[in-house]
C-alpha cells in the first residue's frame, strides 16, 4: 500500500511539473485547447507507465506464462531431480531481496538448451541445459540469472510500458481477455528474448546472487563458455537467437566478476553429478565440498535426447 | 519497489527531456533570438528535470536504512527419533548441534519484524510466528490481531528472547554473516547461529507497520517470507490465468497447449525448509560458507 501511496504522491508532483512546463511554453501557433490536450495526454501516458502491478497480479500473469511454457515443453517427472533443482534455486533465490515472491523451479523435458523465468517466481531449466553443465555452481549461475529477471520484473515492466496498458485504468482491468493478452505478450517476450539491457542486468544479478550464496561466481561464465563450444548445434539455436553472442557475454561477465571482486565459492561437481547421473555416481551420501583444485569432470558430456515429447515439433520452428 | 523507482526516475527524465526538446524545437527563433516564452519553457523543463533527479537521488537514501537477514539457530544436542536430546558443551567448535529454529529479520530502525519458525521434531519447522517491534515494545501478530509480547507465551521462550536481542532497536547486533557462538553464564555453548544477510533488502515498509497487524490473518498470509515448507499458497489459490495457445519464437509462431495442471503440481511440490537448511549445510553454502567464527556475548 505504501508503494501505491508513494507512486501517487510522485505522480502528482510529476503531473504538476509537466503541466507547468507545458503551460509555460511560448504562445506558438497552437490553441490553448490543443496544447492542454497534448499535455494531459502525455501526462496520462506517463502516469500509466507508473501504475503499479501488484505481486498478486504479477503471480497471476506469471502463472499463465508458466502454463504456456509447460505447454510447450513437458515438465520432467523425476522428483529427486526436481527437488535438487529447487534446492539449488532456493539457495540463490535466498540472496534476492523479494520476500513477497515464492520461487518454484522445474526441469523441462527437451534437448533444447535454455532456461526461462515467468513473473511471480516460476523458473524452468531444460534437461538439455543440465546436460551441458559440469557442476552445481553452473546450475546456480543459470538459475540465479533467471531469478534476476523475476526480481527486476523484466516481463512486468515490459507490459507496463506496452500499448496494452493504455487501454485500462489500473491493474483491476487485467482480467479476462485483457489478462490473456498480457499473458500472451509476456510469453512472447520470454520466448523471443529480453532486451540487451535486461539480459545484462540479469547476468549481473545472477553472478551476484550465486556468489552471495557461496557458489563460485564463475559458474554462469563457465556455462556460457560451454554454449560457445556448441554454437551452430540445433539445441542451442534458439538460445543463440535470443541472447547476446557468447563471446561478448563472456567479456561482460568477466567485467562483472572483476568489478565486484568476486572470488572463491564452491562448485560441488560431485553432488551435481550424483543428481544428474545417479547410476554412475558413488553410493556415498553427498557431502560438503570446497572447490577442488582440479574439478572432476563427468566422463562425457552429451546433450541428452528427450525421453518423450508431448507432440512433434511444428514446422518452421 | 526498486524497479518502480527506477522506471519512475526514467519516466521523469524522459518527461523532462521531451519538455526540453519541445521548448527549443517549436520556436524557430529560439537559437537566433531567445524569446521570453521559450526561455521560461526551458527553465521550467530544467526545473522539472532537476526535480526528477533530486527525487531519484533521494529515494535510494530512504531505502538504505533497511536490513534483512536470516538466522539458523542451533543448540548443542541431537534430534533422535523426533526428540531433542541435549549435549551440553563448552566447545565452541562443536559439531554436535541440532537445528531448532529459524528466524527471518526485516528491520528499518527502530522498526523490526521477526518471523520465527521453531522445530518440534527436527524434521519440519512449525508455522511462522510474527513479531513486530517499534523500538519501544514488541507485539506478537496472530490471525486475530496483535498481543504484546509481555503477555504472550513466547516471552518465556529463551531462544526467542535471545533472537530478539540480536535485533535490538531494529538494528543488527553482531556479525552480519557467518557462524556466531553465544555462551551461557557458565561458559557453556548456549546457541550457535549461522547468519546470512541480504545485501540489498527491498521489502515493503508495510511489513513493518504495526497498524497492519489488526488485519490479522490477511496480513500474515500476504506478507510472510516464503521459506521451504512455509510457502504461501494464498496467492496462487486465486490465480486463474490459462496461458495462451500460440507463441512467437525466433523461428516463427508455434502452437502450444497451456498446461495449468503442471503448474499446479509445480506449486504443490514439497520442499521442506529443514531439507533446504541441510542442503546448505552440506554444501557449505549460504550462512554455512566458512567465513570464520564470531563469538557472541552471554545470553
Amino acid at each position: 500500500m505504501s508503494a501505491l501511496n508513494r507512486a501517487g504522491r510522485v505522480a502528482s508532483v510529476l503531473l504538476a511539473a509537466v503541466l507547468f512546463a507545458g503551460v509555460a511554453r511560448p504562445a506558438a501557433a497552437q490553441t490553448i485547447g490543443d496544447r492542454l490536450g497534448r499535455i494531459v495526454g502525455g501526462a496520462a501516458r506517463i502516469v500509466r507507465t507508473m501504475l503499479p502491478i501488484s505481486t498478486d497480479k504479477e503471480v497471476e500473469i506469471g502463472r499463465g506464462i508458466a502454463a504456456t511454457i509447460a505447454g510447450r515443453y513437458p515438465l520432467v517427472q523425476d522428483s529427486a531431480l526436481t527437488l535438487y533443482v529447487n534446492l539449488v534455486g532456493l539457495t540463490v533465490a535466498g540472496e534476492s531481496p523479494r520476500p513477497d515472491i515464492t520461487y518454484r523451479f522445474a526441469v523441462l523435458e527437451t534437448p533444447d538448451v535454455n532456461a526461462f523465468a515467468a513473473p511471480g517466481g516460476y523458473i524452468f531449466v531444460t534437461r538439455g541445459a543440465l546436460g551441458l553443465m559440469e557442476n552445481e555452481a553452473e546450475l546456480a549461475g543459470v538459475l540465479a540469472h533467471e531469478v534476476g529477471h523475476v526480481n527486476r520484473r523484466h516481463v512486468i515492466e515490459g507490459l507496463r510500458k506496452s500499448d496494452m496498458m493504455q487501454s485500462i485504468r489500473d491493474e483491476s482491468g487485467l482480467t479476462g481477455t485483457t489478462l490473456d493478452r498480457a499473458v500472451g505478450q509476456g510469453a512472447n517476450a520470454i520466448f523471443s528474448g529480453y532486451s540487451r539491457e535486461d539480459e545484462s542486468e540479469a547476468d549481473s544479478l545472477g553472478v551476484e546472487y550465486a556468489a552471495g550464496a557461496g557458489y563460485d561466481p564463475q559458474g554462469l561464465p563457465t556455462f556460457v563458455a560451454h554454449l560457445n563450444r556448441h554454437a551452430g548445434e540445433g539445441p542451442v539455436a534458439e538460445l543463440f537467437a535470443t541472447h547476446e553472442a557468447p563471446d561478448a557475454r563472456l567479456a561482460r561477465l568477466a567485467r562483472i566478476v572483476a568489478r565486484d571482486s568476486l572470488r572463491g565459492g564452491v562448485t560441488l561437481p560431485e553432488r551435481f553429478a550424483a543428481q544428474l547421473h545417479p547410476s554412475a555416481a558413488a553410493p556415498a551420501a553427498p557431502a560438503p565440498q570446497a572447490k577442488p583444485a582440479t574439478p572432476a569432470r563427468p566422463p562425457a558430456r552429451v546433450i541428452p535426447q528427450p525421453t518423450r515429447r508431448r507432440k512433434p515439433k511444428p514446422p518452421g520452428e | 519497489m526498486e524497479a518502480g523507482r527506477r522506471s519512475l526516475a526514467r519516466a521523469l527524465r524522459h518527461a523532462g527531456a521531451r519538455a526540453l526538446r519541445r521548448g527549443a524545437g517549436n520556436n524557430p527563433t529560439t537559437c537566433a533570438r531567445p524569446v521570453f516564452g521559450a526561455a521560461s519553457g526551458s527553465r521550467a523543463a530544467r526545473a522539472a528535470l532537476v526535480g526528477a533527479l533530486v527525487l531519484a537521488a533521494l529515494a535510494p537514501a530512504a531505502e538504505a536504512q533497511k536490513a534483512q537477514w536470516s538466522d539458523a539457530v542451533y543448540v548443542p544436542g541431537r534430534w533422535t527419533a523426533g526428540r531433542f536430546v541435549a549435549a551440553p558443551t563448552s566447545n565452541g567448535n562443536t559439531d554436535a548441534l541440532a537445528l531448532v529454529m529459524r528466524v527471518d529479520y526485516f528491520t528499518k530502525a527502530p522498526r523490526l519484524r521477526m518471523e520465527v519458525r521453531r522445530s518440534a521434531d527436527g524434521q519440519t519447522f512449525g508455522a511462522p510466528q510474527v513479531l513486530l517491534g517499534n523500538g519501544a515494545d514488541v507485539q506478537v501478530v496472530t490471525a486475530v490481531g496483535a498481543t504484546p509480547l509481555a503477555r504472550h507465551a513466547l516471552n518465556n521462550d529463551t531462544l526467542v528472547r535471545a533472537a530478539l536481542a540480536a535485533a535490538s532497536g531494529g538494528r543488527l547486533q553482531g556479525a552480519a554473516n557467518g557462524r556466531l557462538v553465544e555462551r551461557l553464564g557458565d561458559g557453556s555453548v548456549g546457541r550457535v547461529v549461522f547468519r546470512r544477510s541480504v545485501r540489498s533488502p527491498a521489502f515493503e515498509d508495510a511489513m513493518l507497520d504495526p497498524r497492519n497487524a489488526s488485519a490479522g490473518r490477511q496480513f500474515l498470509s500476504r506478507s510472510i517470507a516464503s521459506v521451504g515448507d512455509q510457502r504461501s499458497t494464498a496467492v496462487v489459490a486465486t490465480a486463474g490465468a490459462r496461458g495462451v495457445d500460440r507463441i512467437q519464437t525466433p523461428h516463427g509462431s508455434v502452437p502450444v497447449t497451456p498446461d495449468s495442471l503442471a503448474i499446479t503440481r509445480m506449486e504443490a511440490f514439497p520442499v521442506s525448509a529443514m531439507t533446504l537448511e541441510e542442503f546448505l549445510r552440506q554444501g557449505a553454502l549460504g550462512p554455512y560458507a566458512v567465513r570464520g567464527d564470531s563469538t557472541g556475548g552471554h545470553q
